[in-house]
């Protein structure tokens, strides 16, 4: 299918050639992967006056872990999650969310800023980073800025992010105590497919869990009361049943051609139970490896 | 019986070293030049409205626009059973997406610019979206003037009503025979549209030159077909069928959705309204969703009267299709569907209305299984319950009932010799029917179906195949068909046929796409019939050159040709063992007489077949007299799944199907077609799911949203069983076997998933949302 939208393609050489640019140009839209970026062009849902290519800014193209803290640069792609070293040892479950990201094609340029730019309720990166308390690195030509996950997304497609600014990464911070995790996606069969609900659960040493919704939200979020019923909590049956009651309090699922209002409920329930279980087991040394489906 | 050399073995594609080195073309491969020119459509928002003024002027003021042009530009009619669709749209639009007219620009992104700003003022009409709507006593017309088009014979539409075409089939006295049934059981099944997905699109290339000569390149299962729809669409334009060519190359998968003409007649079109010139129609995958053919909705109640024992003696079904806006396709596909809705079983009484019924949805048209899929969802869904209500085993009510040779069917035929209860034998044993098994996972539970099934070609009583073959100096050939290669392997076979015959091994046989100038006639690939047919008229073609080898050796060297025969790609002689030549010294050279003249000269070999035995001529009151069907292929399958009680989800442990093929030419091939089939069938029945608005609109038209498999979709374990009982007009007594490998799978997962939780289903597809929500709510 033709483009027939007109604009000016632009490839900086820096970070502050591309902050240049962009505050000149009225309209600009930033190119890493652009998986989602040349779609919404080609069906006119976008119309950028120039896309700024930013995938020759090596600085932004890097995984790396300073500081108990891993950096995920702007650049950086879903197959880099899932080769990276760092990620499987100290993150697996980063490697178990970008193992469910689209298809091998897709995730080979799809990233994960750019997953969280696009911002759409059904994105996978979302629970991943207000899971774990990640910040979103910026930088315009004013310097830089930082902006807790959970405040980054404000609505379905719509960010925190302004004019003229770019995403330089994330950072999510490692949990001051050992951590396990459980990532659990559904999807309408094997293959790729974008969610119908996610969810994803860390469970800490120190009793405390940390629980986030996407796809049944119009942004990801915290369960906060789940999460609040738990901590500390020791995990009985009784206890689970508490806790799904509370599931509906926490979501806000739709009916559209994906699924029903209905399904994505009882499977946001079903899903929370196993992940919880999932979480617990890993935690405990005797979970399945990561990448195993939970549904 | 001679052992064969070619004949049964697995040779491996001769087409495959093009395919995965990419040397292979496809229509957006081929280049056309500089001067190429591309169009773009001007769709309908409404799903039935009538046009009032097509404003143009905007666009054809963008630069890089050459022309523009509409219905009034092209005022003809035409289809392939029925006359009832237009180039584009004349003062009404019948679908969300229909053509109304054409951008030509000298790049595509402009073509498709100025497209959108094609004004088009509507009166929007109620649109009719489902069979009840369409079948309701005041219901508005979507066809008014169907009175008036002209259709084949066998069509019965009613006027003034939004029937396009009603097959009855009334066979017995089943009004008698429910009367003496013990037990009568009834039920209403459901089956929505489906998409054929091909990865490759649609496309056409159409150059009107300027010596009146129109060619098309078309990514089409029909060469042949398009050309003579192309010549009767466009008469009034003074083309002729010479005039006109249709060049095919390979193509991205078809599975029915490429048959006939939809897209192309664009392709032909728009050609002769720049001439000169070549102009490009490619469709975008949406366009491939909501303007080709998509296979039909069908609603049907089912009745079935038996015996205490288990003998069916009558059947009453109404198959009501959601056929679309336009059925010139696919009132054929609720004909044949008709005549064959009983199933493959013996029953003696039956009644059958199949309604072929407008709808201002998309077209609807032939999809792999041509209606065959459909109603054995219900069919086959019903025997299970039936089964369970009397408390028989389902099989045993199968074995019990199914059709043997000789057996009369519903067109008062007689059955073909086949293998259906070896079928269901092997079947039964292979699944380890009755053996129940549990899960360790105290959420799953493991359910087993099985499904039988037939299908006979649906063509024309006159549908025919040719061949032409040719001996190339150094003894290989070439054999030209119009048969297609569809990724079913027909250019292997073809070569194996031939390689048979004329002792040439395959991969010395070259085998073409076709080309109308240079390839002759072959009806359309359509009907898992062209290896049987095309196969026959290859087989022809082979004789016919082995015969003309024969001729010149015995009038060259005066050997008896009684005592000729071929063997490793020489002419051998009975009688005198010394005697040995070469093919290649003399099949184009000829064969030298002592005097320096020469005998014989370049072999040609010609083969032809036209099944002369059918007719569709028929009481159209009873389906009675005719015979419409060339063969049944029969078979069945059976499944294990392993369903989530909580998710829905189904996993496939293991699947089985067995398939009477006649004669396996080729069983890699064939094992190919059972994977690919199971595949494609247990899409359609756990996730692929059409959804329109209440507008009319496809809201799914796409990859996103409409699933089809991955090799992550594919069963654990496939188990193709290959049964093989002569059909004694096919070659080498093989018969037709594309379609039949996908029509059992919807009615045996639905039947498994009973099995495993106790559940009937009766609509598709049985989603994991479907399964979860109706656990939930038992």
């Amino acid at each position: 299918m033709p483009i027939i939208h007109k604009f000016d393609y632009l490839k900086p050489k820096s970070l502050s050639e591309a902050l240049t640019v962009l505050a000149q140009s009225k309209n600009a839209a930033i190119l890493a992967g652009g998986t989602d970026l040349v779609d919404m062009i080609k069906e006119n849902v976008a119309q950028p006056d120039l896309v700024v290519d930013i995938k020759g800014l090596d600085e932004l193209n890097q995984i790396k872990f300073e500081n108990d803290t891993l950096f995920i640069g702007a650049g950086a792609t879903f197959s880099d999650l899932i080769e990276s070293k760092i990620i499987k040892e100290k993150y697996p479950v980063i490697f178990e969310v970008a193992k469910t990201v689209a298809s091998v094609g897709i995730r080979n340029r799809a990233t994960v800023v750019g997953n969280i730019c696009s911002a759409v309720p059904c994105m996978d990166s979302g629970p991943l980073l207000i899971a774990y308390d990640a910040t979103v690195q910026l930088a315009g030509q004013k310097g830089e800025r930082k902006i807790p996950a959970a405040e980054w997304f404000i609505a379905p497609r719509k960010t925190a992010l302004q004019k003229g600014e770019i995403v330089t990464g994330v950072s999510l911070p490692y949990p001051k105590v050992k951590h396990a995790g459980c990532w659990v996606k559904l999807g309408r069969y094997t293959g790729e497919d974008l969610a119908q609900v996610n969810l994803l659960i860390l469970a800490l040493s120190d009793g405390t869990f940390r629980i986030s919704f996407g796809a049944v939200v119009p942004i990801p979020v915290r369960a906060k009361k789940i999460e609040k019923l738990l901590n500390g909590q020791t995990i009985t049956p009784s206890l689970i049943e508490k806790a799904k009651q509370l599931i509906e309090e926490e979501i806000k699922p739709i009916t559209d051609v994906r699924a029903t209002k209905e399904y994505r409920i009882h499977m946001a329930k079903v899903m929370f139970e196993r992940g919880l279980d999932a979480a617990i087991r890993r935690l405990n040394g005797n979970g399945q490896a990561y990448g195993t489906s939970m549904i | 019986m001679e052992e064969n050399k070619y004949i049964g073995k697995s040779t491996v594609r001769i087409d495959g070293k093009a395919k995965v080195s990419g040397a292979a073309e496809f229509i957006d491969d081929l280049d056309f030049g500089p001067d190429l020119l591309y169009a773009a459509i001007v769709e309908s928002k409404f799903a039935h409205a009538i046009i009032n003024k097509i404003d143009t002027s905007e666009a054809e003021n963008i630069p890089g626009v050459v022309k523009i042009v509409t219905g009034k530009d092209f005022p003809f009619r035409f289809g392939l059973y029925m006359h009832d669709r237009f180039i584009f749209a004349q003062d009404r639009v019948r679908f969300v997406g229909e053509q109304i007219g054409a951008v030509i620009a000298r790049d595509a992104a402009t073509a498709l610019k100025a497209a959108k700003l094609v004004r088009v003022d509507y009166t929007e009409l109620p649109a009719i979206l489902n069979v009840e709507q369409a079948l309701a006593k005041d219901a508005n017309l979507i066809h008014p003037e169907l009175r008036h088009y002209k259709h084949v014979p066998w069509f019965f539409p009613k006027s003034d009503t939004n029937i396009a075409h009603l097959r009855k089939v009334r066979k017995g006295d089943v009004e008698k025979a429910f009367k003496e049934s013990d037990f009568i059981f009834e039920d209403t099944y459901t089956v929505p549209r489906y998409a054929h997905c091909a990865i490759e699109v649609h496309g056409a290339v159409g150059l009107y030159d300027n010596s009146d000569r129109l060619t098309v390149w078309t990514a089409s299962q029909s060469p042949y077909t398009q050309r003579n729809l192309f010549a009767e669409a466009l008469a009034p334009l003074g083309l002729s069928h010479k005039d006109i060519r249709v060049i095919t190359p390979f193509i991205g998968g078809g599975f029915g959705g490429k048959a006939g003409v939809s897209m192309e007649i664009l392709g032909a079109a728009l050609a002769t309204a720049v001439k000169g010139r070549p102009v490009k129609v490619l469709w975008s995958r949406a366009q491939e969703f909501y303007n080709t053919y998509q296979r039909q909705g069908l609603t049907a109640r089912i009745k079935v009267g038996l015996k205490k024992d288990g003998t069916i003696i009558a059947m009453d079904n109404i198959l009501n299709w959601d056929a679309g806006a336009y059925v010139e396709y696919g009132a054929n596909v609720v004909n044949a569907a008709g005549l064959s809705a009983s199933g493959p079983y013996n029953i003696p009484n039956v009644s059958i209305d199949s309604v072929c019924v407008y709808t201002n949805l998309p077209p609807g048209g032939p999809y792999r299984g041509f209606g065959y899929s459909e109603f054995l969802f219900g069919l086959e869904s019903h025997l299970n319950e039936i089964a369970k209500k009397m408390k028989i085993d389902p099989i045993q009510l199968r074995r019990k009932n199914a059709i043997r040779e000789g057996d009369i069917l519903n067109y008062g035929g007689k059955m073909n010799a086949n293998g259906l209860i070896e079928a269901i034998d092997k079947v039964e044993k292979e699944i380890e029917w009755g053996k129940k098994e549990t899960s360790s996972d105290p959420n799953k539970a493991i359910g087993k179906g099985i499904a039988l099934f037939w299908k006979a070609p649906a063509m024309p009583p006159n549908a025919s195949s040719s061949a032409f073959l040719k001996f190339n100096e150094d003894g290989s050939i070439n054999i030209l068909i119009s048969g297609m290669e569809i990724g079913q392997g027909l250019l292997t076979v073809m070569a194996q046929i031939a390689a048979e015959v004329l002792t040439v091994p395959p991969e010395k046989i070259r085998v073409e796409t076709p080309d109308t100038d240079r390839n002759p006639y072959e009806w359309q690939t359509v009907g898992s019939h062209v290896t049987w047919g095309c196969g026959r008229a290859v087989e022809s073609a082979a004789i016919d050159a082995r015969e003309q080898i024969f001729d010149i050796v015995e009038r060259a060297l005066g050997k008896d040709r009684k005592s000729l025969y071929l063997e490793n790609e020489s002419v051998k002689s009975k009688t005198d063992n010394n005697f040995s030549l070469k093919l290649c010294d003399f099949i184009i050279a000829g064969i030298q007489k002592p005097d320096g003249s020469y005998r014989g000269g370049p072999i040609l070999g010609r083969g032809m077949f036209m099944p002369e035995f059918t007719s569709a001529l028929s009481d159209p009151e009873t389906s009675q007299g005719g015979h419409p069907n060339v063969h049944y292929t029969v078979g069945a399958s059976a499944v294990k799944i392993e369903v989530d009680k909580q998710t829905g989800k189904v996993k496939i442990p293991k699947v089985v199907l067995a398939v009477d093929v006649g004669k396996a030419l080729n069983p890699d091939l064939i094992n190919g077609q059972i994977t690919g089939g199971l595949l494609q069938g247990i899409a359609t029945v756990l996730y692929e799911d059409m959804r329109f608005n209440n507008k009319g609109k496809l809201i799914n038209p796409n990859f996103t949203d409409y699933k089809i498999p991955t090799s992550m979709d594919i069963p654990d374990e496939i188990v193709p069983i290959i049964i093989e009982v002569p059909q004694p007009d096919g070659p080498s007594g093989a018969r037709g076997v594309g379609e039949h490998t996908m029509i059992p799978c919807a009615p045996m997962i639905a039947n498994a998933v009973d099995d495993a939780l106790g559940i009937r289903i009766k609509s598709m597809p049985i989603t994991a949302e479907k399964i979860a929500l109706s656990v939930k709510h038992s």
